[in-house]
This record gives C-alpha cells, sequence and structure tokens, in this order.
C-alpha cells in the first residue's frame, strides 16, 4: 500500500498514520494532540497561501505546516 | 461553620473552562471562542451548602507536560498547588483528544470530576454519550453540562461537595503501556518510592513522566540532589 | 537510601533499551497508549451516527478559508469592521456631541468666571470631546467581539501564516495583532500562547504599531475635518499603515534583533459559533469601561491640568501664546516643524498624549475650547493646517510611544524595562521619520 508523508497529500485525500517523526517541543506537541500512529487523518484542505494544511483528525480540525507534515507518515487508504 | 475549599478549573483550550468559572461565580471574565482566550490564573468564590470554594479558572491545556507560559501556569498550578478538587472541563463533541488530558491527570492522582459540557452540540451532531460508562471507566464522577446556557452548574457543585466529603483517596488509573515498558515502570517504580519525592506523588506517575522525558519532573529529580 | 540520580541513571538506561525494541521513543509509545485507552474507552461509551452529517461549521469553512476566497475575505472583514463601525457611529456621535453643546452655553454662564471657564472649556472641551468617541469606540469593541466569539481568529491565523512566516512571524502572533484593534493591552497579554521566547518578544514589541481603540479619535476628528470626501478611506489607511510598519518591523527585528528559528504552527480550528448578544455586550462592556475610566480619571486629570496651564499666568488670554501652555508648547514644537505640525498647539497635545492617546483630542479640545464638530474647524483655521499636515499628524499620533498603560505591561510581560525603553525608542524614531517623509514628499509633489 501507499506511503507517503502527511505534507504530499492532497486535500480529501485519507490515510492511516504509521509513523510521527521529529523530536524535542513539535514532536511532542503533535503527538499531544492526538496525531499518533493507526489514527486516521483526512487532509481537508490547504491555506490561500499554500501552507499551513488543515486536517481532520481524531474528529476535530487541526492545521500545521508543511514542515511539521512532512515528519508524519501515512498510509493512504483508498476511497 | 463554614468549610473551605480549593477548586481548579483545567481542560483543553477552549473548552468552556471560562464559561464555567463564570457560572459558578457569577463574574464576566473573558470568553472567547478560540483557544489560547484565558493566560493567566483568575480565582473567584462562591458558596454552596456550608461550602466557601475558591475557583481557580486556569488557561487550557492539551497534556500536563507544558511548552508556552499560559500552559506553564496551568500545569504548574495543577502539579504544585494540588487544589483539593480538579474539575476537568471536557468538550463533549471533541471527547477523544480532551480525555488525553483527563487520563493524564487521573494518573497524577488527582481528585478529579469530569465535567461534560457542550452536550448540546454533541447532541446537534447525532453523538449519544453513555455516562455511566464513562464515569465507570475512568472512576470519576462526570457531570453532563451546557455552561453557555449555565446548565449544570447545581450538578456540578453537588459533585464537588460530594467529592470533598468522601474520604477514600482517588483511586487512580492504571493504563497498560505494554509489557516491555510496564517493565521498564515497574523497575524505575521501585527505585522511585524509596525516594522523597514519591511523598508528593505517585510513584508510577513519576516513572511514566521520566520515561516521557518530562522536562519539570526531570528537574524535580535533578534539584532534589542538592540537599 | 537512594539518590535521585541513580533514578535518573536508571531511566536513561530504560529508555535506551526501549528505544532498542521499539524504535520509537517512549513519550511516542505513551502517547500512543493513552489514545489506545481512550479509544477503547470510547468504543463502549459513544455512538457516532452511521454517516456523519457535514457539521454547517465545516460548509462554511469552505468559503471562508477557500484556497482563492480566503484573503479576498479577510480583508473584507477587516474593511467590514471599520466601515460598520463609522457608519453606525457617525450619527450617535452627532447627538453626543449636541448633548455637550447644550450643556456647555449653560456652563458658559455659571459665576464666578473662572469656574465657568473650567467647565465650559476645560471639562467639557476637553473630556466631552472624547467621550463624544464613547460609539464608535465601544462599536469597535462590538466587532471584535463577533469575531471572536464566531471562531474567525483561529482562520485568520491560519490564512496569515504563511506571509506571517515570511517576515519570521507566527500565524498565531496575528491574533493579538488583531486584538491589538480594540486595546494593546490584552493584545500583549495573549502572546503568552506563543511557545517561542523570540517569536512572542517580536510579536510584542510590534504590537503597539497596531492601532488601538484609543487612537480612532484623533483620525475621526482629522479625516471629518481635512478629507471629508474620503474620511473612511483615510482612517481605513491608517490601519493598514500600522499593519504595514508592524510587518516591516518584524522581518527587520527578525533579522537583526533576534535572529533564530520560528516555533512550530500547531493550532486547533474551532467549529464556528453563533455570537450570543449578552456575550458580545459582556465583552464591549468589560473592554469599553477602561475607557470610560480613563475618561474619568487620566483624561480629566490631564484636561484640568491643560486648563490651568492654559490660564496661567493669571490674566493672561486663555490658551494664548505667553500662557504656561504656550511656554511649554513653543519650546516642543521646533521638534515637529520638519514633519509640518511644528505649532505649540500641536507639541503639547502631543506631549500629554504620552499619558493615554485620547488626550491627543482631550488636549487640543481644552486649548481651542470648542466641542468636536468645531473643534475639527478651528484646527484648520487657527493652525492653518493642510490636508498634508494632518494627514502626517495622523500617522505621527498612530506611530509614536505606546500609552502608559501599555508601557507596563510590556514591562510586566517581558520582566525588563529594556523592551518598553526599547519599544518607545523605536516608536519615537519611526512616528517622527514618516511624518517627516510624508510631509516632505508630499510637499516636493505640491500636495501641500
Ligand atoms: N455550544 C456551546 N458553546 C459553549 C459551551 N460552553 C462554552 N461555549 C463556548 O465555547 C467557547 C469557549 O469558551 P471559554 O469559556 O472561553 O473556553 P475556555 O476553556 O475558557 O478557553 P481558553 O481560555 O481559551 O482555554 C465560547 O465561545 C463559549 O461561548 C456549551 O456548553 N455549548
Ligand atoms: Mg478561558
Amino acid at each position: 500500500m501507499a506511503t507517503k508523508s502527511l505534507a504530499q497529500m492532497r486535500p480529501k485525500e485519507r490515510g492511516k498514520i504509521t509513523k510521527v517523526g521529529g523530536s524535542g517541543h513539535t514532536h511532542r506537541r503533535i503527538l499531544d494532540m492526538g496525531v499518533v500512529p493507526s489514527t486516521e487523518v483526512t487532509v481537508e484542505r490547504v491555506a490561500p497561501l499554500g501552507d499551513p494544511i488543515e486536517i481532520k483528525i481524531k474528529g476535530y480540525h487541526l492545521s500545521l505546516r508543511k514542515e511539521e507534515a512532512v515528519q508524519i507518515y501515512v498510509e493512504m487508504i483508498e476511497r | 461553620m463554614t468549610k473551605k475549599l480549593n477548586i481548579a478549573l483545567v481542560g483543553n483550550p477552549n473548552s468552556g473552562k471560562t464559561t464555567v468559572f463564570n457560572n459558578l461565580t457569577g463574574t464576566h471574565q473573558y470568553v472567547g471562542n478560540w483557544p489560547g482566550v484565558t493566560v493567566e490564573k483568575k480565582e473567584g468564590t462562591c458558596r454552596y451548602q456550608d461550602y466557601q470554594i475558591t475557583v481557580a479558572d486556569l488557561p487550557g491545556v492539551y497534556s500536563l507536560t507544558a511548552y508556552s507560559l499560559d500552559e506553564i501556569i496551568a500545569r504548574d498550578f495543577i502539579v504544585e498547588e494540588k487544589p483539593d478538587v480538579v474539575v476537568d472541563i471536557v468538550d463533549a463533541g471533541n471527547l477523544e483528544r480532551n480525555l488525553y488530558l483527563t487520563v493524564q491527570l487521573l494518573e497524577m492522582g488527582a481528585r478529579l470530576i469530569v465535567a461534560l459540557n457542550m452536550m448540546d452540540e454533541a447532541g446537534g451532531r447525532g453523538y449519544r454519550i453513555d455516562l455511566e460508562h464513562l464515569s465507570y471507566h475512568l472512576g470519576t464522577p462526570v457531570v453532563p453540562m451546557v455552561a453557555s446556557r449555565n446548565r449544570g452548574t447545581q450538578e456540578l457543585l453537588g459533585q464537588i461537595a460530594r467529592i470533598a466529603e468522601s474520604r477514600v483517596p482517588p483511586s487512580g488509573l492504571r493504563i497498560d503501556y505494554g509489557r516491555e515498558v510496564e517493565e521498564e515502570i515497574e523497575k524505575l517504580e521501585d527505585l522511585i518510592s524509596q525516594s522523597a519525592l514519591s511523598r508528593l506523588y505517585p510513584a508510577r506517575w513519576l516513572a511514566v513522566k521520566l520515561l516521557e522525558e518530562d522536562e519539570e519532573v526531570t528537574k524535580k529529580f535533578k534539584e532534589g540532589n542538592v540537599d | 537510601m537512594l539518590t535521585n540520580e541513580e533514578i535518573l541513571r536508571a531511566k536513561d538506561r530504560a529508555l535506551a533499551h526501549l528505544r532498542s525494541i521499539y524504535g520509537d521513543d517512549a513519550e511516542t509509545i505513551i502517547a500512543d497508549r493513552r489514545y489506545g485507552f481512550i479509544s477503547g474507552v470510547l468504543k463502549d461509551v459513544v455512538k457516532k451516527p452511521a454517516i456523519e452529517r457535514l457539521a454547517w461549521s465545516d460548509k462554511i469553512d469552505r468559503v471562508i478559508v477557500n484556497r482563492w476566497l480566503g484573503i479576498p475575505i479577510f480583508l473584507a472583514v477587516m474593511y467590514g469592521m471599520f466601515q460598520f463601525t463609522f457608519t453606525l457611529s457617525a450619527p450617535l456621535m452627532d447627538w453626543i456631541s449636541a448633548g455637550f453643546d447644550f450643556i456647555a452655553v449653560r456652563a458658559v454662564g455659571i459665576s464666578p468666571e473662572w469656574l465657568g471657564s473650567l467647565i465650559g472649556n476645560g471639562i467639557i472641551g476637553g473630556v466631552g470631546t472624547v467621550l463624544t468617541f464613547i460609539p464608535p469606540i465601544f462599536l469597535l469593541f462590538i466587532a471584535i467581539a463577533v469575531l471572536e466569539d464566531s471562531g474567525y481568529m483561529a482562520r485568520a491565523a491560519f490564512v496569515m501564516d504563511r506571509l506571517m512566516h515570511k517576515v519570521g512571524l507566527h500565524g498565531r502572533s496575528f491574533i493579538p495583532m488583531i486584538l491589538g484593534f480594540g486595546c494593546n493591552i490584552p493584545a500583549i497579554m495573549a502572546t503568552r500562547t506563543i511557545e517561542n521566547p523570540r517569536d512572542r518578544l517580536i510579536t510584542i514589541l510590534i504590537n503597539p504599531l497596531m492601532s488601538c481603540g484609543a487612537r480612532l479619535p484623533i483620525y475621526i476628528l482629522l479625516a471629518g475635518a481635512f478629507f471629508p470626501a474620503y474620511r473612511g478611506l483615510v482612517v481605513f489607511s491608517m490601519y493598514l499603515i500600522g499593519i504595514i510598519l508592524a510587518i516591516l518591523m518584524a522581518l527587520i527585528f527578525r533579522k537583526w534583533l533576534l535572529p533564530g528559528p520560528i516555533g512550530h504552527f500547531v493550532m486547533e480550528l474551532p467549529p464556528y459559533r453563533l455570537p450570543t448578544i449578552t456575550g458580545v455586550l459582556v465583552h464591549m462592556w468589560e473592554r469599553g469601561k477602561h475607557f470610560l475610566i480613563k475618561a474619568g480619571t487620566i483624561i480629566a486629570g490631564v484636561v484640568v491640568l491643560v486648563w490651568l496651564l492654559s490660564s496661567m499666568p493669571w490674566g493672561v488670554q486663555y490658551a494664548g501664546p505667553d500662557s504656561w501652555i504656550g511656554h511649554l508648547g513653543r519650546f516642543i514644537a521646533p521638534i515637529f516643524a520638519p514633519c509640518g505640525f511644528g505649532q505649540w498647539q500641536a507639541a503639547v497635545s502631543l506631549f500629554f498624549g504620552f499619558l493615554a492617546k485620547e488626550t491627543v483630542v482631550g488636549t487640543m479640545g481644552a486649548i481651542f475650547a470648542v466641542k468636536e464638530g468645531s473643534l475639527g474647524t478651528a484646527i484648520a483655521s487657527q493652525l492653518s493646517w493642510t490636508p498634508l499636515v494632518a494627514f502626517a499628524f495622523m500617522v505621527f499620533s498612530l506611530l509614536y510611544v505606546p500609552c502608559v498603560a501599555t508601557i507596563a505591561t510590556i514591562k510586566a510581560e517581558t520582566n525588563s524595562w529594556k523592551w518598553p525603553a526599547f519599544t518607545i525608542g523605536y516608536e519615537l524614531a519611526l512616528a517622527w521619520i514618516m511624518a517627516a517623509l510624508i510631509y516632505q514628499i508630499g510637499s516636493l509633489l505640491g500636495l501641500g
């Protein structure tokens, strides 16, 4: 199955998180917000200027920059 | 005779803490629909039966690991001041992420009440929440609320009084972190239970926090070496 | 007894061991397990409908933060906010100033004469003038409250993050900037949510450039008198100048003063909620009452002082060049000559405006001893200002020094006198340079 980073996903694409890379504060904050392995995410949209992105995870909306999203690996879910 | 009680309102940002605070104390602290409205601790009082209750409204936090100044204020109050009762304001429409903090508060051994706020929005989305089961799984009272319409305030006060009177210490929550992690927790717990810090906090919680590389708890151990 | 050092060493061993098995940090495993526990609980506790309806909040977001519409909508929201404020406030202001005229006429008759002068010239001319601006200021607070309560704030941060990132700031920094349109004090406090200390400090330093409600009276007064046909546009331009300079200064501070990486942007977008009338009114009152308190304390105090300085020495022509205030003004005024407003009356108004920006108008009101409406014309005729000078004066008022309360807040939030002092310094320089540039270039182009 296709694996890519969250930053590469396009709006409306869905996937399951496989790995949350990175370290330090950002990593920790992302985990605390519910971005943990085996959680489903949907990319909702990209901001007008191309960054950040908005995702739906655990039933709520979260925005994060692409530079944070590249560390998050996702297994695509076919529709 | 009046009895004094200190309670703290904690919860994720934007879960309605200040709205509840205003309902309890009759004040008009600033409320807004974005995360991070409250950035300092605000205290107020209210009376209930023969209790004189001091209520602290705190900035929102997603976790007990705090980074920004407002989060540190909230974390320090919960961890260091140890209020008699902690009221965890939980957004019922966003349960999964909100309970992440709840779980951490329970692990810490806080005397906790879960105030399940925004029940109107959860209902509007068609969520059906079994309050009794939730209360059973968490081992805490659960009070449904719609703070923006001042619903559930009296019930919350009732629970606060009830839990303040109960003599049983909070049972805490044990999460199974998986065999390997549990083994390490156990080892650390053994060591920690012989240290002075374990008189202030549950040894298991300290062990988990060390494994999470929590800066504040690690610092506590480092400082403990000095004396 | 075990030492804590042994515990910490045991922790390091445990972490190394776990990493060797999982290849992940223990913190990831722990967070994962906690969420796993929660999922388990929720499976038993929550029943969600089979197909989740698309919440109306999500539908709104399809438009509001849309790829193409996001930025135009943001600009429209800002413009709408000011249009709302000005359109609705104009008739209300007329009523209030008519009310004060009514009292002022009767105050002149009061004896002894000095008391009549104190009430008519000082109090009504000064404090009354300031109070005339209650409607726009309160309406502005209402507009900001609607932004805050609806959920748009987080969206604005989302839309603007990229731009802010480019200048070395943060989408999060944008929320304090919008709040600054109301008042800089809560805005500066709101920076506490910014994790990175450098990001936070820059956001604090530029916040006073965001034009707060207290500066509104100056713009409305002068735009009404000098740009009757374009008053709305001219006032709006002040806000734009503030934003543009804030972004520019952020860029400069990031580059030379506080270089370093920018903190992450991970922010929740809460669902839209319908602002309630009581909620919005409470907001307006909580913010607005400080304006009333200021009018009754600092501004009233300054106005009485201005009246006294204008009346002294005994027998001098009220607020004439030989009164004490005239001497003070003539001493300061030359500094402002290159900016076009080197008259002593302008100088003293700016001088007292150090305390709170409303006092700029209050002082003028007390000096010219006429109420708003005619105050604008009095300034035009007595100071023989051109629209260009008025514009330069507005820009100077926008930019120069934060009010005393804001300075105190910067001190409290940065824990040192260094940063408030720095803010005063750079703002004074910026204000003077901008006003001088506008006046000099404008004069060259024959706009004077
Ligand atoms: N629909 C609904 N909205 C609510 C309820 N309680 C609070 N709100 C709204 O939720 C938003 C957040 O409320 P606050 O009380 O400011 O939340 P807070 O937890 O203090 O937020 P921070 O100070 O940012 O941490 C506001 O717009 C409230 O009006 C509720 O029960 N139902
Ligand atoms: Mg709050």
